[in-house]
């Protein structure tokens, strides 16, 4: 028979999530989480990678979990703090590959700034919560957390706490789990969280929470366990083995998933018993669900509300509550699910009129030319975003601000070779670009990073940032110049006029083969804040066939004609067109002229 | 609705619908109205369906409304849509030489609607169609075509002379106030005379 293992929580979840078939981990040292990656870091069959901080880390673990590989990622639970910008938004996107985010709390505040509860980020979220209560749970939960992710398409939480992550128990192994990576499939819908996209898929987060509530009432991590005594406690994590050892005869409602809670077990245990209290650190989190219900409990009035508890806290605070006489029975009032508005309908049958970009917009030949190489473009948040929408279709991903490289970071790195770019305004480059992108070197991740300049911070109306050196008032500050800065950093770095498309294109091209991390910055100020037009185009009807190429970059000012495409006014004469057309039938007016006459065979 | 009036503004992102909305709310605080209003910017003023939404009566509590009396459109299509927020009787003053053609038509995947009067007359929408282009380039500037255009629904809005004249002067920049006022008188005259009876 094996050997029984002495592990610490912190050991188990490294080791659990290796034998739940994890491939990808990663976080950010914070006690008490810290051990789990060191563990893992040791391990075989799992690649761990300590980021830059617990931002970048989760991003990089979407990144990997959309190469769709299982990975963990893991942080302290202030850390979580920094990562809830994507972590608020992924629970909208879901997942590709399992993928399992532990907080390690810390009550008591024996390491820590702070000591709040982080069960409210899953009910914030509304995301599942896994509380384990000792080492052999925590190594089993990182299964069980997995499989919910991958069945529910939800991240999930696992929270530990500093007496589960620094205390040991001992450890049965389990036969490990075999699974094939998933495939990553495009789903512009699904992961591009632009309005109307994050619209339908809230509507999926909310019945999404409805079933993994259906689910909590029948899942075995939560069990109701029989005792003798008229008395029931509820608890969850730690607190859990405080209450057990405390009132040995009572029954129990033990939570393994504590969120979303399972109503109906809850009521159970109050049909069983006359008296019922919530044992749980910090917050009142379960009892004021319970109490919701109209159920009377025991709970944070006698429970300390701060610090950690133990077994003496827990029998002291409660015996003189639990040998008073019971509260009357009541009736549980189970609350209804909750209704949602009435989903968005467009006007019948009239053509919808979603945003794009301008014409002239130097983004559109960024698109024009990712889309004509291999990599995955991993997006950000700007103008720019709209390049997801058609008829471009030309980005993957847009999760939250500075995303766009920890996510293509993180998948590269899952997959082993370069999948994915990232493309990146300058001011989101400056608002959270620039630590991800010195994760990525550090980490020696490949990638391609395509940072749209446009000098300004466009789509809110034109404001500065560092990059322009332009302020609030208007008054011009020292700007910080991006190429120096990545050289800084070491990343190869390469500046081009996105205005001059053949170049731009060349220079992606060329990064995108190339091994390694590359920047390219295309460089072109926003069309609006320049406003006079570059040339006048003029279509030749005898060579346009009306192919469509041209149309395909979605530009405001081209439209399809009767036997070729035909211009509007509010055409800049940016020129992506002429380039794009295969066939030559687009130039500038009083250029190339002579060319098209006489000379119509090819 | 218990003596509040809504108007809603719709045009495409770019078309000064807001500034338009901010001189409507002026001229309605300067009749000694209560207003409200409200907007949504952002990513639709790329181009996208703009709405806004102007609110005025004695005393004005919600800022939005799913029902307008009035409709003020300044792009055709867009005048088509806000048929669905006009209640029955409500009058749609429409710009309806001005087309903004959506990429879906320019690629002619969609259909840009015609005969915005039988679609009115369907709903029992009174339109005022007006041709706010020309108004607004006669006045000086094709920027104009928003004014130009209230100044038609000005008409049908109960407030005087007067409290347009502050309206205006409240909401444009003093560069752009004369030709602005060109506009909006070029509009007026252009309903009053025909369309709107006693
Ligand atoms: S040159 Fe072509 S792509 Fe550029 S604005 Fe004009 S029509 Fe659009
Ligand atoms: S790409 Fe060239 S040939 Fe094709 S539709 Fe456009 S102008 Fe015509």
């Amino acid at each position: 028979m094996e050997r029984t293992l002495f592990f610490s929580g912190n050991q188990a979840i490294a080791h659990g999530a290796v034998r739940a078939g994890a491939a990808f981990a990663c976080g950010y040292p914070g006690t008490p989480s810290t051990e789990i990656l060191e563990t893992a870091a040791r391990l075989e069959g799992i690649h761990a990678q300590w980021c830059v901080n617990e931002k970048v880390a989760l991003e990089t673990a979407v990144g990997a979990s959309l190469a769709g590989r299982r990975t963990i990622v893991t942080m302290k639970h202030v850390g979580l703090n920094v990562a809830a910008d994507p972590f608020m938004t992924l629970s909208l996107t879901g997942i590709n590959g399992g993928l399992v985010i532990v907080s390690a709390d810390d009550p008591g505040m024996h390491s820590s700034q702070n000591e709040q509860d982080n069960r409210a980020y899953a009910k914030f979220a509304k995301v599942p919560m896994l509380e384990p209560s000792d080492s052999q749970e925590a190594y089993d939960f990182v299964a069980e957390a997995f499989a919910l992710s991958e069945e529910f398409d939800t991240p999930v939480l696992l929270r530990s706490t500093t007496r589960l992550s620094h205390g040991r128990g001992q450890v049965i192994r389990r036969v490990p789990v075999v699974l094939e990576p998933r495939d990553y499939a495009r789903d512009i819908s699904k992961y591009v969280m632009v309005p109307q996209n994050a619209r339908l898929r809230n509507r999926l987060v909310l019945e999404r929470l409805q079933k993994l509530r259906a689910r909590a009432e029948e899942s075995p991590l939560n069990i109701l366990e029989a005792g003798t005594a008229d008395v029931g406690i509820i608890a969850s994590g730690v607190a859990y083995t405080y209450a057990r050892e405390a009132f040995p005869k009572a029954w129990f409602l033990k939570l393994g998933m504590s969120h979303p809670l399972p109503y109906r077990k809850v009521a159970r245990l109050f049909q069983q018993v006359s008296r019922v209290a919530v044992v749980e650190e910090l917050d009142p989190f379960i009892e004021e669900q319970v109490r919701a219900l109209g159920l009377p409990v025991v709970g944070k009035e006698a429970i300390p509300a701060d610090g950690e508890l133990d077994q003496d806290i827990v029998f002291r605070a409660l015996e003189p509550f639990l040998s008073r006489r019971p509260p009357r029975r009541r009736r549980p009032v189970f609350p209804p699910a909750p209704c949602l508005a009435d989903p968005p309908q467009p006007a019948a049958g009239l053509p919808v009129r979603p945003p794009v970009l301008c014409p002239g917009c130097s983004h559109r030949a960024v698109f024009a030319a990712v889309r004509r190489h291999k990599l995955a473009p991993m997006g950000d948040i700007g103008c720019y975003t709209l390049g997801a929408l058609p008829p471009l279709l030309a980005l993957d991903s847009c999760l939250c601000m500075g995303a766009s490289i920890g996510m293509m970071a993180g998948f590269n790195k899952a997959l082993g070779r370069k999948g994915a770019a990232a493309v990146i305004g300058d001011s989101t480059f400056f608002h959270s670009g620039i630590t991800p992108l010195v994760d990525a070197y550090y980490n020696e991740a490949d990638g391609l990073v395509i940072v749209l300049d446009n000098r300004t911070t466009a789509m809110t109306g034109h404001q500065g940032h560092p990059g322009t050196g332009l302020r609030a008032d208007r008054s011009q500050g020292p700007a910080v110049d991006i190429q120096k800065l990545c050289e800084g950093i070491g990343v190869r770095c390469n500046t081009v006029d996105a205005n001059d498309y053949s170049v731009l294109d060349a220079a992606i091209k060329t990064e995108s083969d190339a091994p390694g991390l590359g920047v390219v910055i295309a460089l072109a100020p926003c069309v609006l804040m320049v406003r006079e037009k570059a040339g006048e185009i003029v279509v030749d009807d005898e060579r346009c066939n009306l192919c469509g190429l041209c149309l395909d970059v979605g530009c405001p000012a081209l439209a399809r004609g009767e036997d070729s495409v035909a211009f509007s006014d509010v055409c800049t004469g940016c020129g992506l067109c002429i380039e794009v057309c295969r066939r030559g039938a687009l130039s500038y007016a009083g250029a190339c002229g002579a060319d098209s006459e006489g000379e119509g065979a090819r | 609705m218990n003596g509040t009036t809504t108007v809603s503004l719709v045009g495409v992102g770019g078309q000064g619908i807001l500034l338009a909305a901010a001189v409507l709310a002026e001229t309605a605080s300067a009749e000694g109205l209560d207003v409200k209003a409200s907007e949504v910017k952002g990513m639709s003023q790329r181009g996208g369906s703009v709405l806004s939404t102007v609110r005025f009566g004695e005393h004005v509590w919600s800022p939005v409304a799913r029902h307008a009396d009035v409709v003020i459109a300044i792009e055709l299509l867009e005048g088509h849509r806000a048929l669905g927020l006009l209640a029955h009787q409500g009058t749609l003053v429409c710009a309806v030489t001005t087309r903004i053609v959506p990429g879906s038509v320019l690629r002619r995947e969609d259909e840009y609607p015609d005969d915005l009067p039988a679609a009115a007359a369907a709903r029992g929408v009174k339109l005022i169609a007006v041709d706010a282009e020309a108004l607004a380039r006669e006045a000086g500037t094709l920027r104009a075509v928003n004014v130009a255009l209230l100044g038609a629904a000005s008409v049908v809005l109960p407030f005087a002379a007067a409290s347009w004249q502050r309206g205006l002067a409240a909401a444009l920049p003093s560069k752009i106030l004369e030709v602005n006022e060109r506009a909006f008188a070029l509009g007026r005259d252009a309903v009053s005379s025909e369309e709107v009876g006693p």
